[in-house]
């Protein structure tokens, strides 16, 4: 029996290598050669860690409950507004906006989701897209709130209290550490009786009632965590950018997040982090096809849908450990 | 004390009849089976039972209390666990995090306590971690603790969705046609789960075709046809009973195979 | 103050773009009951009606009548691509629900890039197909391109009517739709009955944007409001029987009507969307359900 002590030792300290450490040092990797570049390229990583905390959230939705929502980007906006307006209009100080904003959109998220998850398939599918494209329409009707089409300018960047992040380099900083923040909430929910009973939806709605799962609360409850993680990236782009409009938080937000949901792997911890920096990258990448570049991401993103519906699991299966792993 | 009463039930699609005013008791730790032929409303009654349906009328009590019109996930709150005849794992889970999920009802715990992991929290993921253990051994599957759900020989399958309804501490357990596809190896494993979980103290209600499981372990069986019970009692007296003969009759199967 | 000539010039207007709704409704209805799959791409067909016409007219210079003949059947040949490259695969393999949703959405955006590409980003319309000034009855002006509409509505809605009952195609198309294992044992080609309903999906749509030009115009965008719209008719008539995606689409149109002048012009989408909403959780089985003649839905 010691010798097998030994061995299950040694793999759970490969296993925590693998899983934890390897992929943290990448991202700090990245951030370093980020900030040793030019303000372009600290936007685009910029970009990718505000769209990975938007992919983790859709990512536990979809990806542990087996639920498709198509709608994640109306609490985008709803954060992205609701940090905008509070700050730039009413000289909020923009953490506890972020915090409000959060909430505002749990509350409307918990509220929008009761009702509509008792939905399924296309019914579902549509229900949560018709979500993105009424906050869209709100977005630009609203103008006293919202300027509508213009957008809101003037907002300021990320800072609380008395300090104020002005340097793009410290506020990509702050970015990738909310966005590890983001990845290690969403590990410490999933290997949790909370997390469990998601995959148990998730693997059969049927075997989770008669387990004693409240199906309708938790997929609500796991809406609403994803509805606040699209709220806080809505907000970080709000600070980020400094300028907002209906258009940000539009359809291109919900086929771009898919593209790196499902690029990066759907349902593994990582997997939305990898695609987020895959596709913000892949201008670079495409820059000769400059206006083309919306019909390549539609087509990376078919093609990944016919040939590997869960995702490049291949890249992500180097650095996540498998659902099936040992504390699951 | 009686575990399980059901009382007339009834329940009417349209004009056809699933059941016809059933009515049996199970008591405390008894292991009890319902046979009939094909179509005779068992899946029905089960569906009723476990709350997935509402009768018609009648009503079931639960360790006394009224059950009947509760959602399923409260029914299964109190203790009341059934399974599927089409074995409804977690298919990408492993054999371990499927039987782990079972735990749901005897623990507590939410986004809160999974964010800031105090102290009862992390020992009760310990007695999880422990009590799946001893889950695993009780039905034999520690060989296969880490393999995908979805890759075990069916009769596994079976054998886990077992534990995992165990982990659950049902008082009483329903489970829909286990012995369905499985082999005769297969059957004998998991009759002797079955009794092994029985003999623990959980009341077990079986639906089943097998009829030799079913004589071998049932310590009372209930008889439907078309909908109405026709006959209640011990092994020994169903196999003799004629109204019971008379339905099997024409059918392949012969109580004495 | 809001008059009688402006309510019922209004319901009048919506009755017309409702009847369009319906026509796109019927094509998500058509897709649907072959195959369970909701195309969110339709809308996409209503834009390259109206656009591969108007490159018909002033491209190769064809008149009018004959370009608009014309584009449906490459509409039609369009759709058919998309099942066989996009669809089609993703089927065979098994692909969840949701996955092939995604990439109907995908390919809905790619087309209209393509689409910005190659003929530009600027609107553009045609003439009406009557010219002349539209009836006035009673100060309420009825555009003749709204008798088209009614016509050819009408006229599709028969030739559907024939289709699925008279013919071979039609009737096997029927067949899937109620029961999909059933048909394929009886011998029923259903890969085929795939892509002949996402033919007659694209081509009701491509007629739809045909029509629908001349009273507005036509750019790459349209395709998504028309897609929704659309969409939110067959729901209201539960994605059952062509009727009842008809009547949906009026009801629809109507009420966006009824809605611009009650509120102003910029609520005609929050109001098409609220209807949606409320339909899919208060009607789940759709208002018009109750009136579903064959074709059941799954």
């Amino acid at each position: 029996m010691t010798s097998l002590n030994i061995t299950s030792t040694n793999s759970k300290l490969m296993d925590a290598v693998r899983t934890v450490v390897v992929p943290v040092a990448v991202v700090f990797a990245v951030l370093g050669i980020a900030l040793t570049s030019s303000g372009y390229v600290v936007t685009l990583i910029g970009f990718a860690a505000i769209y990975g905390v938007f992919c983790t959230g859709l990512n536990f939705f979809m990806g542990y409950t087996g639920q498709a929502s198509f709608g994640q980007n109306a609490f985008a906006a709803l954060g992205g507004y609701g940090s905008a307006v509070l700050t730039a209009n009413y000289y909020w100080d923009p953490v506890l906006a972020l915090l409000v904003s959060m909430v505002l959109s749990g509350v409307i998220a918990a509220a929008v989701g009761y009702p509509t998850l008792r939905l399924r398939g296309h019914y579902l599918a549509m229900a949560t897209f018709a979500l993105g494209l009424i906050t869209y329409e709100i977005s630009i009707e609203w103008n006293s709130l919202t300027q509508g089409y213009m957008g809101l300018s003037g907002i300021p960047p990320l800072g609380m209290g008395k300090y104020e992040l002005v340097n793009e380099k410290h506020q990509l900083i702050v970015l990738t550490l909310v966005m590890l923040l983001g990845v290690w909430v969403s590990v410490r929910l999933r290997d949790s009786r909370f997390g469990r009973a998601l995959r148990a939806i998730a693997g059969s709605e049927a075997a989770a009632n008669a387990l004693g799962i409240n199906v309708a609360r938790y997929k609500l409850a796991a809406f609403v965590v994803a509805a606040v993680y699209a709220s806080v990236a809505g907000s970080l782009f709000a600070h980020f950018v400094g300028f907002i409009s209906p258009e940000v938080f539009g359809a291109s937000m919900v086929i771009l997040s898919f593209t790196m949901l499902y690029l990066g792997g759907v349902g593994t911890t990582w997997g939305p982090i990898i695609g987020a920096l895959i596709v913000s990258l892949l201008p670079e990448v495409l820059r000769g096809l400059k206006e083309m570049q919306d019909v390549v991401y539609s087509v990376v993103l078919i093609a990944i849908l016919i040939f590997a519906p869960r995702g490049l699991s291949g890249l992500t299966v180097l650095f996540q450990r498998k659902q099936t792993g040992p504390d699951v | 004390m009686t575990v399980l009463s059901v009382k007339d039930v009834t329940v009417r699609f349209g004009g056809l009849i699933a059941n016809d005013a059933i009515s049996f008791d199970v008591s405390e730790g008894m292991l009890a089976a319902v046979i009939g032929p094909n179509g005779a409303g068992k899946t029905t009654l089960f569906n009723v039972i476990s709350g997935a349906m509402e009768p018609t009328s009648g009503t079931v009590y639960f360790n006394g209390e009224l059950i009947t019109g509760l959602p399923q996930y409260e029914v299964s709150q109190k203790g009341l666990v059934r399974t599927y005849q089409l074995v409804q794992l977690f298919k990408d889970l492993s054999v371990r995090a499927n039987i782990m999920t079972g735990f749901h009802r005897v623990t507590k715990g939410g986004v809160l306590a999974a964010l800031l992991r105090p102290r009862w929290f992390m020992e009760q993921e310990a007695r999880i971690a422990s009590r799946t253990e001893e889950l695993l051994d009780f039905v034999g599957l520690r060989a296969v603790a880490d393999m995908e759900a979805d890759k075990l020989p069916y009769g596994q399958q079976r054998l886990l969705e077992v534990a995992r309804a165990l982990a659950a501490e049902p008082s009483l357990l329903l489970l829909d046609e286990p012995a369905a596809g499985l082999n005769i190896q297969e059957t004998a494993a998991l009759a002797d789960v079955i009794e092994r979980v029985n003999r623990q103290g959980v009341a077990v209600v079986l639906v089943e075709h097998d009829m030799q499981l079913v004589m071998q372990i049932a310590q009372k069986i209930v008889v439907i046809d078309f909908g109405r019970k026709i006959a209640e009692g011990s092994p020994a007296q169903i196999k003799a009973h004629p109204e019971v003969i008379a339905a099997y009759l024409g059918g392949t199967e012969g109580l004495d195979d | 103050m809001i008059d009688l000539t402006q309510i019922l010039q209004s319901l009048v207007n919506g009755v017309g773009v409702g009847l369009i709704y319906g026509l796109v409704g019927i094509g998500f209805c058509v897709i649907y009951n072959a195959s369970g799959i909701v195309n969110f791409a339709q809308g996409v067909f209503v834009m390259l009606g109206g656009m591969v016409c108007h490159t018909l007219l002033t491209r190769l210079g064809m008149p009018l009548i004959v370009a608009a003949i014309l584009s449906v059947p490459v509409v039609a040949g369009i759709g058919m691509i998309i099942e066989i490259c996009v669809v089609r695969p993703m089927w065979n393999r098994g692909a969840a629900l949701f996955a092939i949703i995604l990439a109907t959405i995908a390919t809905q955006i790619m087309i209209e890039r393509i689409t910005i590409l190659t003929l530009g980003d600027q609107p553009r319309t045609f003439q009406e197909f009557t010219l002349g000034g539209p009836l006035k009855i009673a100060n309420i002006a009825i555009s003749y391109q709204l008798f088209w509409i009614l016509g050819c509505g009408a006229l599709m809605v028969l030739l559907l009517f024939l289709f699925f009952t008279k013919t071979k195609a039609g009737r096997a198309l029927r067949a899937c739709s109620q029961n999909r294992e059933a048909a394929a044992l009886l011998g029923i080609p259903v890969h085929h009955m795939l892509l002949l309903s996402f033919a007659l999906s694209a081509g009701l749509g491509a007629v739809a944007g045909i029509l629908v030009t001349p009273t507005q115009y036509t750019a790459f965008n349209v395709g998504t409001p028309f897609g929704v719209n659309g969409f939110i008719a067959a729901i209201i008539g539960g994605f059952g029987s062509a009727g009842g995606a008809l009547a949906g689409g009026v009801l629809l149109g109507v009420a966006q009507a009824a809605a611009i002048v009650v509120f102003g012009a910029g609520f005609k989408n929050v109001a098409a969307l609220s209807m949606l909403l409320v339909v899919l959780l208060v009607f789940p089985q759709g208002i018009f359900s109750a009136f579903k003649g064959g074709g059941k839905g799954h």
